[in-house]
């Protein structure tokens, strides 16, 4: 049944992707009022395809890949409903809402048939480590976003040339930027403390001396160095794209250090 | 009832009915296109007195309705008139007693005005009207003001009683088509003068304008009515720094109210001051620049990256052009602004180009609306006929239904319902087609 759900969320993700071409491009109100109640409803069960595949999983926790992807997808819908509620732009929906609808595909009609078996006791904090691992990398890719559509709307400026209407002013991308980033602080904090304190009970001392374990925490250092030098320097445009691509960069390199892991890999044959 | 005496009662409910033939449509007025200001400010009518012309209008010989537009750049006379005749002698007639109504109204010769007039009627008029409303015929197209000065004036005319069914339905339909215009295409959305482009470029940098602050440097008319349009849209605080510090607190007391702060600056703390403002309007006719590069990198240091809008009014300009560098400081000179404003224009103009397609479209649906409307009194009574011979024979089998349970009495009922109604179908549909027809000749 989970499946069913998901297919329904990636189907409204889609009727969403399209519908926020014309009303962010255009500025066409008709075809907002189809994007975000698309995107509202899209979450929605997304959020009950989710609920029912952790009840169906028990003490199996499906690591697919792309499961993990489409739970990405499910924060990234989230993170523009909230940017939404909070600037009344839909212009990043152009960008994020494709992403929530491809990163539902996969899973939705191919689902992945890998799962890791856990203690019971484990599987929600399990699930919490890694979902609050993957809001604070949206947190991070919105930030991103942000921030390259401030140096497109800044050239635009800069060069005289007419501004798309479409992007959103200046300081509303750098507040999104800055903002997704300070969601982002506690999320990765959180999410790290958590996988710690698993591994810690599980595996020993032992894991932390994985490289991708430290690389983790090194991922978080740097997160906390970008923050405080965009607030203290008052960092915007290209800088800030090039600091925010760097910790984007490092963030993938964590991630793919799965493959180099020998104790954070549950889908290894 | 029989056949006979119905095809006479349809018949004379259709000679009965106000038909396109009974009442006409007029529309009468000049506007700047055929009009000079001279010609005019004598016609126009300020909006207190909009409701006593309008009852004068309406007391006219043959008006049935009327509305009265007037604004800075047009006069117009929207009329129902009754069409007492064959339409060729009628039309002379019409436009006399209009003319006589602006004559004896404005007490302005009619040989003043009849070079200048334009007339529009039925089809033609409405069209018009869906032009005006849509700011289709404005000077500036696309303005946003003359659909509520339309708004204004129906509500006037609604008041004193001058709008009932006919021009009531044309006018709603008008303020559909302008709202759907201004939903369907861009043609309001770009700005054509100097400070609304200035102030639209401030909203691309800073989003919201409230609690911003402008520095004006220099006292000239066009930053005063820039600086306006920033306050108008939020600007909290208004700096103002003049090389005369006496007409620095004027201009600075022009803008004081109880939102806005206002703060003349000595010439002298202008480089220690201009870091407080997010937009700089420069306007003086100093021969050098005021601002340069390093002014705008050391103003950012300042503001830790917070962006600076500077807008150069200026002849010569102010502001160094190499500032525009600087990340974070935007700089526009006049040439700038004047290049946005243009292009905007120029959208306007290819957005116009939709709006009149949509225009046509309307004008063609409310034309047929208003014909098929024709028939509704006829179409009326053969339904009620119909309905009267369904309930007669089902009385008259009474008896024979008598044993029927509800569910099978309401099955019958809906099955002579739905019977009647696929009789009555051709013959609606013709009569509807018919009243077209006549009206369309």
């Amino acid at each position: 049944m989970s499946l069913l759900w998901l297919r329904v969320a990636v189907l409204l993700y889609g009727i969403a992707a399209l519908a926020v071409l014309p009303a962010a491009l255009y500025d066409r109100p008709r075809w907002r009022h189809i994007a975000i109640p698309a995107t509202i409803a899209g979450v929605l069960f997304h959020f009950v395809s989710l609920a029912e595949m952790l009840n169906a999983a028990h003490h199996r926790l499906p690591v697919d890949t792309h499961e993990t992807q489409s739970l990405l997808g499910l924060i990234l819908a989230l993170a523009f409903l909230m940017v939404y509620w909070r600037y009344k732009t839909v212009s990043l929906g152009v960008f994020l809402l494709p992403v929530c609808f491809l990163f539902g595909l996969v899973p939705a009609f191919h689902p992945g048939q890998e799962s890791t078996a856990f203690p019971m006791v484990h599987i929600g904090w399990i699930f919490l480590h890694v979902a609050l691992l993957l809001a604070a990398y949206a947190a991070l890719v919105l930030s991103l976003l942000a921030s390259l559509l401030y140096l497109i709307q800044e050239r635009r400026l800069k060069q005289k040339s007419p501004t798309l209407p479409w992007l959103p002013a200046l300081e509303t991308t750098d507040q999104i930027a800055q903002r997704a980033l300070l969601f982002g602080l506690p999320c990765m904090t959180a999410g790290l403390l958590i996988g710690s304190l698993i591994a810690q009970a599980t595996v020993g001392a032992s894991y932390f001396r994985d490289p991708k374990i430290l690389l983790a925490f090194a991922m978080w250092l740097v997160y906390i160095a970008m923050i405080h030098i965009r607030r203290i320097a008052g960092l915007r445009g290209r800088r800030a794209v090039y600091l925010s691509s760097f910790v984007f960069f490092l963030v993938l390199a964590v991630w793919a250090a799965n493959q180099l892991s020998a104790v954070h890999r549950f889908n290894a044959p | 009832m029989n056949q006979s005496k119905l095809q006479s009662r349809i018949q004379s409910r259709l000679q009965s009915t106000p038909a396109a033939g009974h009442v006409r449509l007029v529309l009468l007025g000049i506007n700047h296109n055929t009009a000079p200001i001279e010609v005019r400010e004598r016609l126009a009518i300020p909006s207190t007195r909009l409701a006593d012309a309008t009852r004068t209008l309406l007391h006219q010989p043959g008006i049935r309705e009327g509305l009265i537009l007037s604004t800075c750049n047009r006069v117009e006379l929207l009329t129902l008139q009754e069409d007492a005749g064959e339409a060729s002698s009628i039309q002379p007639q019409t436009k006399a007693d209009l003319l006589r109504f602006l004559h004896e109204y404005f007490a302005v010769p009619p040989i003043d005005i009849q070079p200048h007039l334009y007339e529009f009627r039925e089809r033609e008029a409405v069209r018009h009207l869906f032009r005006v409303a849509s700011s289709l015929d404005s000077m500036v197209v696309g303005e946003p003001q003359i659909l509520g000065q339309v708004k204004e004036s129906y509500t006037i005319a609604r008041e004193v009683g001058a709008v009932s069914t006919h021009l009531e339905s044309l006018l709603q339909r008008t303020f559909t088509v302008a709202k759907k215009i201004r939903s369907e295409t861009q043609i309001g959305s770009s700005s054509v003068s100097i400070a609304s482009v200035a102030v639209d470029l401030a909203r691309k940098i800073f989003g919201s304008l409230q609690g911003k602050t402008v520095l004006l440097v220099g006292a000239g008319k066009m930053s005063e009515l820039a600086a306006r349009h920033l306050i108008e849209h939020g600007a909290s605080s208004i700096l103002v720094s003049n090389r005369t510090q006496s007409r620095a607190e004027k201009l600075a007391a022009v803008f004081a109210s109880p939102t806005v702060h206002t703060e003349a600056i000595p010439f002298e703390a202008l480089y220690e001051q201009t870091p407080r403002a997010d937009i700089v309007i420069t306007s003086t006719g100093a021969p050098q620049k005021i601002f340069g590069r390093s002014h705008g990198q050391h103003f950012l240091q300042r503001r830790r990256n917070r962006p600076m809008f500077f807008i150069d009014i200026a002849v010569p300009r102010d502001v160094d052009p190499r500032m525009n560098k600087v990340e974070g400081c935007f700089v526009y000179d006049i040439d700038d602004l004047q290049q946005a404003a243009a292009a905007n224009l120029a959208d306007r103009s290819r957005e116009a180009a939709a709006a009149e397609t949509i225009v046509s479209r309307e004008v063609d649906k409310y034309h047929e609306r208003l014909q098929s409307r024709d028939a509704v009194p006829a179409i009326k009574v053969l339904q009620q006929q119909a309905e009267a011979i369904r309930e007669t024979e089902l009385a008259r089998s009474q008896s024979k239904l008598a044993g029927l349970t509800p569910q099978q009495r309401e099955a019958v009922e809906s099955l002579t319902r739905s019977l009647t109604a696929k009789l009555l179908h051709p013959q609606l549909t013709a009569l509807r087609e018919s009243t077209r027809s006549k009206n369309t000749e």
